[in-house]
C-alpha cells in the first residue's frame, strides 16, 4: 500500500457564526481507504465536509488539513476540486436555469483542465448514466430543481462519476434514496471507487455500509472523533447509539 | 445679444421649420403629413417630462440632456449599400429584410411574400398607403409627451409590416435600423398591422455608432382578432446613445402581444410599453433581458391594462447589472371594471454584480374587479446568491466563470420565454457576447 497519505486531517478547529463547530478532530486517510464517519445529529459531521471544501461561511481557528500533501485551507473551493476533492452535499443547492448537462460539461472541463470536445464528454456522461442508472432526460433538466430527495442524491453521485476525485466525502448520500436506488449507488461508487482513491462515508446508517464496506469507522461527538474501530463499531452503533459517547464527551468538555 | 441668437438657433433645430422641411425632402403621403404638422405643433408648446410629477420619468431627468442641441436626421445621407450590409449585421433567414441607416431605408428584401407585405412610409403606395393612413398614430398618440411629438415631427424610415388574415409567416421578419450619425435626433417608425388569425415575428435589431445620438423609435402594434404578435427589440447600441422608446398595442378579441427587448447596449434606454387589453380572450406578454455596465441606464415603463373579460397579462423583466449601472422598472397592471376572470402576472427581477449597481422597482396593481382569476406580482434584487455559487465552485468552476453561469441562467429564463428556437439562440448569443463586458 501506498504510504503516503492522501487525506490528513489535524487538529481541525473550525467555527461558523462565531460557534466552534470542529474542536480539534484529526483524521488520516490513505489511498484505497474507504472510511465511515457517524455522529448524532449537530455534531459537526456536514461541518467538516464544508471545511474541507472550504465553503467560505466556516472559519478555520486551528490545525490544517492537507490532500495529496497540499494545504488545503489556502486553496479556493474550485482549487480543491481540481486538486481531486469531491463533496457529495447532504442538500443540494438547486440552480433554476442551468441544465445538469451545460453544468456537468462546464464542471468537466474545469476539472481536467481543457476543452473537453463534446462527444467525448457525450460519452463519459451515457458511460455514467448507465452506470447509476439515470434516466436519459435527467441531464435536461435544471440542476437539482424540483429533484426529489432521492433524485438529488443522484445528481450528486453522477457529478462524482464525471469528475473522477481522488478523494471523496459522500454527506449522507444514503438518505432519501429507496432500496433499490441505494443499491444501485453503492454499485456505482464501488464501481468508481479504486486504489488511488479515497472514501470518507458521513452517514447514520448501517445499511449503506453493508454495500460499501468501510475498513475503518469513527465515532464524531462535539467536533471530535472520541472513537474509531473496524466495520464492528458501525454495528455497535446502530444497536446502542451515541448516548455513551455523548456523556463521555459532556463529561470532557 | 449674441446668446440670445445662438439661443434661438439652437431652438429651431427640433422646430417646426425643420419639420416641415424634412416632410417635404420625403414627400410625406397626406397621412403623414398631418401627424408630422400635429407633432410639430405639439412638440412647440409641451415641456419635457418632469420626474417630480409624472411618475415614469421620476429616475430619468432628461432636461440634463442638451437635447434642444440635436439636429434632425434631415437630408440625403450618401449611402453604400455594401457598406450599409457590412455596418448592419444581419443573422438567420428571414420572411423579410428592412435595412436602414440613418432612418433612411436602404434595402426591403421580402422574399416569403405570400400574405406578408412590407414597406418603407416613404413612397408607400395603393394598400400599403391606406394602412399607414389608417392606423399610424392610432396607438401611440403624439400628444403623450414632447418625446412622442418630436417623434412624429421628425418621423423617418417608418416601415409597415402587414400580414393578411389567416397567415402564418414562419420566419421572422427582420428590421435592421444602424445610426451613424452623431448629434442627432432620429425618430424611426415600426408599424404592424395583422389580419385575423395571423402569426408573424417582427425581429427589430437596433445599432448605432459611438457618437452622441438620441434615437426615439416608435413601435405600433394593431393584431387582427385571433392574431398573434411577436415583436423582440435587440438594443444593440453604442455607448453613447439614448434612447426614449414607444411601444403599444390595443388587442382585439383573441389577439396576442408577446414583446422583449433584449438590452445590450446604449447609455439611456428608456421604454414605455403599453398593452391594452381591449379584445375579450386577449393577452399580452411582456418581457426583457437587460445586461447593466459602466453607467448605464435602462428604464421601463409598463402598463398591461385589462379592459375586456378574460385577458391575460403576464411580464418578466430581468436586468444584471455591473459597474455602476442602474435598471429602473415602474410597471402597471391595472384589472379594470369589465375585465371579469382576469389572469394577470408580474415579476421583476434583478441581479446586483457590483456595489454600485442600483435598481429601482415597483411593479404596481390596480384591480377595481373582485372576479379576477389570478394576479401576482414580485420583485427582486440582490447579488449572485452566493449558495450556488459555492456549490458551483466545488465542482471546479472557478468563480469568475460559476458566476457568469448564474447570469447567463438568469437572463436565460427571459429568453426561453420567447417563442421561437432560431429566435431564442440568436438571443443567447446576443446575451452570450455582451456578458464578456462583465468581466
Ligand atoms: N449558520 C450557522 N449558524 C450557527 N450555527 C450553525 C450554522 N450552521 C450550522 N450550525 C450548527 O453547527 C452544528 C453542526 O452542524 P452540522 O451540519 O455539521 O451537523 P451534522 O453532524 O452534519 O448533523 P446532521 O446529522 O443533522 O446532518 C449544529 O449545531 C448546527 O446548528
Ligand atoms: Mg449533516
Amino acid at each position: 500500500m501506498n504510504k503516503t497519505p492522501l487525506l490528513e486531517i489535524n487538529g481541525l478547529h473550525a467555527s461558523i457564526a462565531n460557534k466552534e463547530i470542529l474542536r480539534g478532530l484529526t483524521l488520516t486517510i490513505y489511498p484505497g481507504e474507504v472510511h465511515a464517519i457517524m455522529g448524532p445529529n449537530g455534531s459537526g459531521k456536514s461541518t467538516l465536509a464544508n471545511v474541507l471544501m472550504g465553503n467560505p461561511n466556516y472559519v478555520v481557528t486551528a490545525g490544517g488539513a492537507k490532500l495529496l500533501g497540499q494545504s488545503l485551507l489556502e486553496l479556493k473551493p474550485d482549487e480543491r476540486a481540481r486538486l481531486g476533492l469531491f463533496l457529495a452535499f447532504q442538500y443540494p443547492v438547486a440552480i433554476p436555469g442551468v441544465t445538469l448537462v451545460n453544468f456537468l460539461r462546464q464542471a468537466v472541463s474545469a476539472k481536467q483542465g481543457r476543452d473537453v470536445p463534446i462527444r467525448e464528454f457525450r460519452q463519459l456522461l451515457d458511460q455514467q448514466m448507465n452506470l447509476l442508472k439515470v434516466d436519459r432526460d435527467f441531464a435536461r433538466r435544471y440542476v437539482n430543481d424540483g429533484f426529489s430527495g432521492g433524485e438529488k442524491k443522484r445528481a450528486e453521485m453522477l457529478q462524482m462519476a464525471m469528475l473522477q476525485p481522488r478523494m471523496a466525502v459522500l454527506d449522507e448520500t444514503d438518505s432519501g434514496l429507496d432500496i433499490d436506488a441505494l443499491r444501485t449507488v453503492a454499485e456505482g461508487v464501488n464501481t468508481l471507487m479504486n486504489p488511488e482513491m479515497g472514501l470518507l462515508l458521513i452517514t447514520h446508517y448501517q445499511r449503506l455500509l453493508n454495500y460499501v464496506r468501510p475498513q475503518f469507522v469513527h465515532v464524531l461527538v462535539g467536533g471530535r472523533i472520541v472513537k474509531s474501530g473496524g466495520p464492528e463499531l458501525a454495528e455497535e452503533l446502530e444497536a446502542n447509539g451515541y448516548d455513551a459517547y455523548e456523556a463521555a464527551a459532556a463529561a470532557t468538555a | 445679444m449674441t446668446s440670445t441668437i445662438v439661443q434661438e438657433e439652437r431652438a429651431t433645430r427640433l422646430g417646426m421649420r425643420a419639420s416641415a422641411a424634412l416632410g417635404e425632402q420625403l414627400a410625406d403621403l397626406p397621412a403623414v403629413a398631418k401627424l408630422r404638422a400635429e407633432g410639430a405643433a405639439l412638440a412647440a408648446a409641451l415641456s419635457w417630462p418632469d420626474g417630480r410629477r409624472e411618475r415614469p420619468w421620476k429616475y430619468l431627468d432628461v432636461t440634463k440632456y442638451d437635447l434642444e442641441g440635436l439636429t434632425p436626421a434631415i437630408g440625403a445621407v450618401t449611402r453604400d449599400l455594401v457598406e450599409v450590409r457590412r455596418s448592419c449585421p444581419v443573422t438567420g433567414e428571414q420572411a423579410a429584410l428592412v435595412v436602414a441607416q440613418n432612418s433612411e431605408i436602404a434595402i426591403v428584401e421580402v422574399s416569403e411574400a405570400v400574405g406578408l407585405s412590407v414597406a418603407a412610409f416613404e413612397g408607400a403606395t395603393g394598400t400599403a398607403a391606406a394602412t399607414i393612413a389608417k392606423h399610424l398614430g392610432s396607438r401611440v398618440a403624439p400628444e403623450r409627451n414632447r418625446f412622442t411629438a418630436l417623434h412624429y415631427a421628425f418621423l423617418r424610415g417608418g416601415v409597415l409590416v402587414e400580414v393578411a388574415a389567416n397567415t402564418d409567416v414562419r420566419l421572422p421578419v427582420r428590421i435592421v435600423r444602424g445610426f451613424v450619425s452623431p448629434d442627432q435626433f432620429a425618430a424611426p417608425h415600426t408599424l404592424i398591422v395583422t389580419g385575423a388569425n395571423s402569426r408573424v415575428t417582427v425581429i427589430e435589431d437596433f445599432h448605432s455608432s459611438d457618437g452622441e445620438l438620441t434615437v426615439v423609435p416608435a413601435i405600433e402594434i394593431v393584431p387582427g382578432p385571433g392574431a398573434e404578435v411577436r415583436y423582440v427589440a435587440i438594443h444593440h447600441w453604442g455607448e453613447k446613445t439614448r434612447v426614449f422608446l414607444e411601444q403599444r398595442t390595443v388587442t382585439e378579441r383573441d389577439s396576442a402581444i408577446i414583446a422583449a427587448h433584449i438590452v445590450a447596449g446604449g447609455a439611456v434606454v428608456k421604454g414605455h410599453l403599453e398593452s391594452s387589453l381591449q379584445g375579450r380572450g386577449s393577452s399580452s406578454e411582456l418581457f426583457s433581458a437587460a445586461i447593466g455596465t459602466d453607467r448605464q441606464h435602462s428604464d421601463f415603463y409598463t402598463v398591461q391594462d385589462h379592459v375586456a373579460p378574460d385577458t391575460r397579462s403576464d411580464l418578466l423583466f430581468k436586468a444584471a447589472l455591473s459597474g455602476k449601472s442602474k435598471a429602473v422598472y415602474y410597471g402597471l397592471t391595472r384589472v379594470g371594471l369589465g375585465a371579469k376572470n382576469a389572469d394577470a402576472n408580474q415579476v421583476n427581477r434583478t441581479l446586483l454584480l457590483s456595489r454600485e449597481a442600483k435598481a429601482d422597482s415597483d411593479p404596481v396593481l390596480e384591480i377595481l374587479t373582485s372576479d379576477v382569476r389570478r394576479v401576482s406580482h414580485g420583485a427582486a434584487a440582490g447579488p449572485v446568491d452566493q449558495e450556488q455559487l459555492y456549490y458551483l465552485q466545488t465542482r471546479a468552476i472557478p468563480l469568475k466563470e460559476a458566476q457568469a453561469l448564474l447570469v447567463r441562467a438568469f437572463l436565460g429564463q427571459v429568453i426561453g420565454r420567447i417563442p421561437g428556437e432560431a429566435v431564442q439562440d440568436e438571443l443567447t448569443d446576443v446575451i452570450e457576447e455582451r456578458m464578456a463586458r462583465l468581466r
